[in-house]
């Protein structure tokens, strides 16, 4: 590619269950954060590419009253309807194209307070099947993937405590996350009730009200408009039957395919070693391992491993999900470009407590679908290269 | 190519159950402008910026995408930009009474909004035309305190 | 910047009212089938596929996790665009950004709506039912409709004030939405992908009657079953996989002006007439095409027209002709297949209206005029150079434009 694209700022909203304002004040005042925290206007901002979703949103075409709260009366306007990083995706490719120099990148949802996002994955089920079938929900869904992992690698419960316990740690000092708790164990995620054997509780993701704004440039412009741009080196996604009896739950296929092509666009070769921080779009802890095994970041069955030896910890060898992860917030359309801003954090040094020591390449994933059917994954990097 | 409808078909039905939605709404503007008509008084925002003044209020001008606050009363008078006769309803069954139905830009404020236009004959209705709001006897605080407009 | 071609397009079988011979996935999959047929390749020659439409009005979210196996999506990259009645369009630049940005070769793009399986007003009003709730819980009267905040008959209410303000300002009469009517109606009986397929004369259409003066039920489209598929090549693909008889995409544009119907809670303040935002989609679309005088350049002209007055405003709107003007070239004949600048030659989306497909199927319309492989009667009868299609939608603020040619830009 001739252009290079950068990440110039992000913002995202402090996430609760009742972010308690309506949407549009929600997108107005993220917006202008992001304003005022890189000194433009909304005229500076060439292309417009918001992400939500009518089921949440209640609301056939989400974006007609997004567009104005967010700055772009009579501009450049698109919506992506999946998770926010294929809004970032699509961002990207606008501006490569050298039609663009800037784009806003906007994803946000009310999961916590409009509507429940277990009714937004039930309206996914096939119509004509499982949905009359009624036998498939998501946490079952979840269940069957978990089970299917242990079973495979003859794990019991523990590694899924072990996981929660972690991410609510990381919660507890991500300034943004919804759940937290500072002390958190195994053994306190294991005292939480079950949903779906194995699922308890805290092992699935909290219903959460959030935006993000994401705010895309061309190489030369982003040098311009801030100091420490955090480069797109590389991305992709793909996809896999929605059949679940069809799928081997334990591993994620899709997510090793646009892997091996954003690790190809970004020039690496050794991902476990390259990269150096990721955040994962886990909806629920068993995700967590299943995608990172296919994204070649730990051997494959080796989650109970992981957790003993704490190599997912911010200060381990593979630092996972910073943030806190989906165990701490899920923002439904908006969770993989929030996974972009904490990437970003990362890579100019303003994670805080949580920052991973010298940061340079970063890994963000999105999914969509029930257990993860659908993985993009982006590349970030802290340098031009 | 031969189009031929399948002899297997089963229809299922789903309805979207969009009464779960818990709805947010701004309703400041909503609030400024009801509670005015208790007065009869129709109140707006105006942006401080370029001056357009919005009914009902938004919290922000989208033209300079920054927050107002100013409160304005405005006319109860106005001019009429288009209007529809409804002849039907929204399947297509006639109306009893044909209906003019206007989008109306009040006097002082750059918003329209639709109302009803009442004696007068649909045909003499045009683009352009005066119109007047005729408020009900003990306005309550809610749209229908305008019972209707009338022309000028 | 690259060079896009679209290089074959592809169509279910029938545009029809109800297909209950097929799911939503399988229609895709007769698209795509089509498309795969009409160009002689396979999904494995696919770098990516970008899906749209309109999900309530189906009442399945994300429908593309469920179609992306039946297009042979699996295992490759997918984008999702969803914009209301410009899905059609803004799925098929979703596309062109694909190859455009230099990352991709070829790429599908497949559309759909299955309006049979679900209620179109019902949908529709779904883009404002916070609002009017809303407005009912403050004292507006839904079933009067008196006083103030009212509406009318749905989506054809409020395109109701649009018409009669274009007329208003334009000069035009009622029976010129009559005349376009008729004349797309009558294009759409020489289209085997149309849906209302009738010969239909100015006296049929005033026979129908009036929903919201000035529209009457014949001014109005139908709710189609149907999807559309298309593949996009960059100018290397498009020497290696064709004979070089292709459409080149070498302008696109969109814009978004605010809610201009039913804005209820925030105010509206812009006329649905003065559709500035397609000024500025055009203004965009034809600085890139290096369009100086849109009035003279275009040989043809799809546009988005829900309901018939809209060709007439669209055509003024996008610079076809002066403001004004497009109901004295209507009665010259120069819309006719055979005029001087034939718009509408399919029918329109006032004819059929799959509102996924409906803005995708304006440039595949033009596509398919300039690489001379119309199937049907409504082969626009000269050769066709640049062809101008446009899509509409929201609540009535997106517009979206592309221009497309036999030829393909220089190379800057
Ligand atoms: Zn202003």
């Amino acid at each position: 590619m001739e252009r290079k694209v950068a990440i110039v700022s992000h913002v995202q909203t402090k996430h609760s269950s009742d972010i308690g304002m309506p949407r549009e004040r929600m997108l107005f005042n993220l917006v202008k954060e992001l304003h005022n925290k890189v000194g433009i206007t909304r005229h500076d901002v060439d292309s417009y590419v918001l992400c939500s979703n009518d089921f949440e949103a209640g609301r056939t075409i989400s974006t007609v009253f997004e567009d104005t709260p967010v700055g772009a009366y009579m501009k450049d306007e698109t919506k992506v309807e999946m998770d926010g990083i294929m809004a970032l995706i699509y961002a990207t490719m606008r501006i490569l194209s050298g039609q663009f120099d800037t784009a806003l990148v906007v994803a946000n949802s009310l999961g916590g307070s409009q509507f429940r996002p277990f009714l937004i994955m039930e309206y996914q089920l096939d119509p004509t099947f499982d949905r009359q079938v009624g036998l498939i929900n998501e946490l079952n869904a979840g269940a069957f993937q978990a089970r299917s992992y242990m079973d495979k690698y003859g794990l019991d419960e523990w590694f899924l405590d072990a996981i929660s316990a972690r991410l609510l740690r990381n919660g507890a000092i991500n300034p943004y996350a919804l759940r937290s708790k500072d002390d958190a164990t195994p053994e306190y995620v294991a005292s939480s009730e079950y949903y779906y054997e194995p699922l308890r509780k805290l092992h699935c993701y909290p219903f959460s009200d959030g935006a993000c704004a994401v705010l895309l440039a061309c190489g030369e412009k982003a040098k311009e408009l801030c100091e420490k741009p955090v480069w797109i080196k590389g991305f992709s996604n793909s996809l896999e039957t929605c059949r679940l009896g069809e799928r081997e739950l334990y591993t994620s296929p899709s997510t090793k395919q646009a892997a091996e092509k954003a690790y190809k666009a970004a020039g690496i070769s050794d991902p476990a070693n390259e990269i150096d921080v990721a955040e994962i779009s886990a909806k629920f802890a068993h995700q967590e391992p299943i995608i990172c095994e296919s994204l070649g970041l730990f051997p494959e069955g080796s989650a109970e491993d992981v957790a003993k030896n704490d190599l997912a910890e911010i200060t381990g060898k593979m630092p996972i999900s910073p943030s806190g992860g989906g165990i701490c917030t899920y923002v439904f359309s908006a969770a993989g470009l929030i996974n972009v801003a904490q990437c970003c954090q990362q890579l100019t040094g303003e994670a805080g407590d949580a920052q991973v020591p010298n940061a340079k390449i970063a890994l963000a994933h999105g999914q969509d679908g029930f257990c993860a059917q659908h993985n993009s994954v982006v590349i970030l990097s802290s340098e031009e290269g | 190519m031969a189009f031929q409808m399948g002899e297997e078909t089963r229809t299922f039905p789903i309805t979207w159950d969009v009464s779960a939605n818990k709805y947010k709404i701004e309703s400041r503007g909503l609030r400024i402008l009801t509670e005015g008509m208790k007065d009869k008084k129709i109140r707006g925002i105006r942006c401080h910026e370029c001056d357009t003044v919005y009914i009902p209020g938004p919290f922000y001008c989208r033209k300079c995408h920054i927050e107002i606050d100013e409160v304005v009363e405005v006319k109860d008078t106005g001019t009429v930009m288009s209007f529809a006769v409804d002849m039907a309803d929204i399947r297509g069954n006639p109306l009893p009474e044909k209906r003019i139905s206007a989008m109306i830009k009040l006097d002082d404020c750059d918003a329209w909004f639709i109302g009803t236009v009442e004696n007068m004959d649909w045909k003499d209705a045009k683009v352009g035309m005066r119109v007047k709001s005729i408020w009900v006897d003990e306005p309550q605080g809610k749209f229908s305190d305008i019972d209707h407009f009338e022309p000028i | 910047m690259r060079n896009v071609a679209i290089i074959g397009v592809g169509y279910t079988p029938v545009f029809v009212s109800k297909r209950i011979d097929v799911s939503i996935a399988e229609m895709a999959n007769e698209a795509a089938n089509a498309v795969f047929r009409n160009t002689g390749l396979t999904i494995d020659q696919i770098d990516a596929v970008v899906q749209g439409n309109m999900q309530p009005f189906e009442c399945v979210n994300l429908p593309y996790l469920w179609a992306s196996e039946h297009i042979g999506a699996v295992g490759k990259p997918v984008m999702r665009i969803a914009t209301g009645g410009t899905t059609g369009m803004t799925t098929l630049m979703c596309a062109y950004y694909h190859v455009a940005s230099g990352l991709y070769d070829v790429v599908l793009a497949v559309t759909w709506e299955k309006h049979s399986d679900g209620d179109a007003q019902v949908g529709l009003a779904g883009i404002v039912t916070p609002e009017i709730f809303t407005m009912v819980m403050h004292g507006l009267d839904l079933i009067t409709g008196r006083g103030m905040g009212g509406t009318s008959g749905g989506s054809t209410g409020a395109a109701a004030y649009q018409a009669l303000s274009y007329l208003h300002h334009s000069g035009a009469d009622p029976e010129h939405i009559d005349k376009m009517a008729a004349l797309e109606r009558s294009n759409a009986a020489l289209n085997p992908y149309a849906h209302l397929r009738k010969k239909t004369t100015v006296e049929d259409i005033q026979a129908t009657p009036f929903i919201s003066w000035p529209l009457r039920y014949g001014h109005t489209c139908p709710t189609t079953d149907g999807a559309t598929a298309c593949i996009v090549a960059s100018e290397e693909k498009v020497k290696e996989l064709t004979d070089g008889n292709v459409a080149w995409i070498i302008g696109v544009g969109s814009c978004t002006s605010d809610p201009c119907t039913a804005n209820f809670i925030e105010g509206q303040i812009t006329d649905p007439a003065e559709q500035e935002s397609c000024r500025i989609a055009a203004k965009k679309a034809y600085e890139m095409a290096g369009i100086e005088d849109p009035s003279k350049e275009f040989d043809m002209a799809e546009l988005y027209d829900g309901f018939a007055h809209q060709s007439l405003m669209y055509a003024e709107k996008l610079g076809l002709c002066k403001e004004g003007e497009a109901h004295k070239l209507l009665d010259k004949g120069a819309f006719n297949i055979d005029g001087e600048l034939p718009i509408n030659a399919s029918g329109g989306v006032f004819s059929t209206n799959a509102i996924g497909t409906s803005a995708m199927n304006r440039p595949c319309e033009c596509a398919l005029q300039i690489m001379g492989k119309i199937e049907g009667e409504h082969k626009i009868p000269k050769k066709i150079k640049k062809a101008l299609a446009h899509g509409w939608g929201g609540l009535f603020q997106y517009n979206s434009v592309m221009v497309l040619s036999d030829t393909p830009k220089k190379s800057s």
